[in-house]
């Protein structure tokens, strides 16, 4: 089986988690660029084109997740990647919305296109991913 | 930042045009209206940051403007401007909310001085503003922060444990690869500690009872039961559902902390049951209340331990593995969210026999009777 390789953009200000989760990415053959921070994150959607946004909800705010999200997913400045699937990735069980569901859009935000729990199992990101670039 | 707006409200157009030539040379914006009601309506679509009121004026006064203005913007600089300048009317100009008080004539020194000061009092009050709204965002969201905190560093050494475990990152060992298997469960098990000791702090009973609502227990009862088939499978022990077709009424809670409640009990009633054991839940209608009862055949709980069982970190030690053991705070939690429902949790216990639960919570409120 030969997969096309994808490349996957982590955001995410914890370089032990980016180192972590790069070598499961590579290990399902995807490519990978990281970010520590949003404003880095924005830039390389854009100059990188990713297949995939891996993205930490909270980093030095609560919400830099979130926003980063809404931004890519309606702003005129990132038109032509607005399609990039985004995964919400969260230490913080609430925030990641899977116990508790998205609630950004009750204020109005754009919402992720899945959540992962962190520590994330590597077999179970390879599949979500592997979900989200097959649509 | 623009440059601050000011609207100037007065019925004499010299008097707007000569303020208008005296501020503009300050780089301000400039906006005038020529009586009190287009006054209050350009403050309402246009939020300027400083108001200069004339306060005789036809129709809509100088006064209603002031005592108007501020449900607009609390902070809004207003200075009163007129010709009939008398301590009376400057008192309660400045009762009503006025910055400060220029009779005419005044020199164009004096408007821009009184104009830059009242600006700056603006500007400090709206950045003591941010500052207690920043504050106050910070409380509300401590406990969420605190929890990443502490979770992150752990998260972060979970997921080596889980790419080395994967054997993705290259080959390891068995004797190691067994020690950090065995690293990964504590680690886990202090994560679930944080996680409890969090939900203990965080369920707040004011915050809670804004978010009760009419809720179908039955079939709360019933996804959970599913949920908890496969641990029941994997202790031996069957789940029976006595609660079909049961009563209709409806409690009054909240779904996510009451499935948290319902969980934990019926997965202690799992574990701490016998082989072959049963798990019997049932659901039934009182006069004031609802009732759900979770019967265990487990080894029960001996007298002198029942009134503890919902304290705090207390764990009744029963020699059983490391892995079963739990935070010790899954009780209390359950306590402390029935409890915030206006509900009862209580237990009765026969050593030998098994140990029952039951929770009792108040019916929803019949349609119409809540604001």
């Amino acid at each position: 089986m030969t997969k096309k390789p994808s490349k996957i953009l982590v955001i995410d200000d914890d370089q032990d988690f980016v180192e972590a989760v790069t070598v499961i990415l590579v290990s399902g053959s995807h490519e990978v660029t990281t970010a520590s921070d949003p404003a880095e994150g924005k830039k390389k959607i854009l100059s990188e084109k990713p297949d995939l946004v891996l993205l930490d909800i909270m980093m030095d705010s609560l919400f830099d997740g979130y926003s980063f999200c809404h931004a890519v997913k309606t702003s005129k400045e990132f038109e032509s990647v607005r399609n990039t699937p985004i995964i919400f990735v969260s230490a913080v069980k609430e925030i990641a919305g899977s116990r508790f569901g998205f609630k950004g859009d009750e204020q109005g935000m754009a919402g992720p296109d899945d959540y992962i729990d962190k520590p994330v199992k590597p077999a179970e990101l390879l599949a979500r991913i592997d979900k989200l670039l097959r649509t | 930042m623009p440059e601050p707006l000011v609207l100037i409200i007065d019925d004499e157009e010299s008097m707007r045009d000569a303020c208008a030539q005296i501020l503009l040379k300050n780089k301000y914006r400039i906006e005038a209206a020529g009586d009190g009601a287009s006054g209050l309506q350009k403050i309402r679509d246009l939020r300027p940051d400083a108001v200069i009121v004339d306060l005789k004026m036809p129709g809509t006064s100088g006064f209603e403007v002031l005592e108007n203005l501020r449900l607009f913007d609390p902070q809004i600089a207003a200075i009163v401007i007129t010709g009939y300048a008398t301590v009376d009317s400057a008192v309660e100009a400045m009762k009503k909310g006025a910055y400060d008080f220029l009779p005419k004539p005044f020199t164009p020194e004096e408007l821009r001085l009184i104009l830059a000061r009242a600006l700056e009092r603006r500007r400090l009050a709206l950045e003591a503003d941010a500052l207690r709204r920043e504050k106050k965002l910070l409380e509300e969201n401590i406990i969420t922060m605190v929890s990443h905190q502490l979770r992150s560093p752990l998260v972060a050494i979970q997921q080596y444990f889980e790419v080395i475990l994967a054997g993705i990152a290259g080959d390891t060992a068995e004797k190691p690869k067994e020690m950090i298997r065995r690293a990964r469960e504590r680690l886990d098990a202090l994560l679930n500690l944080i996680n409890d000791w969090l939900d203990l702090a965080r369920i707040d009973k004011g915050k809670l009872v804004g978010k009760l609502e009419p809720l179908n227990l039955r079939s709360l009862l019933e996804k959970l039961i599913e949920f908890m088939n496969p641990l029941a499978k994997e202790f031996g022990v069957s789940l029976e559902w006595a609660g079909a077709p049961g009563p209709t009424a409806e409690a009054f809670g909240d779904k996510e902390t009451l499935e948290q409640v319902f969980s934990n009990l019926i997965s202690n009633a799992i574990k701490y049951n016998k082989p072959q054991g049963r798990v019997g839940i049932s659901l039934r209608e009182d006069p004031d209340c609802l009732v759900v009862e979770i019967q265990d055949t487990g080894i029960g709980i001996s007298q002198e331990h029942l009134p503890l069982i919902f304290d705090q970190f207390f764990q009744i030690s029963r020699g059983e593995s490391k892995k079963m053991k739990g935070s010790g705070l899954g009780l209390a939690i359950a306590k402390k969210i029935v409890e915030a429902h206006n509900g009862q949790i209580e237990v009765s216990s026969t050593p030998g026999t098994g140990s029952t639960f039951t929770v009792r919570l108040p019916k929803a409120p019949p349609a119409g009777a809540t604001d």
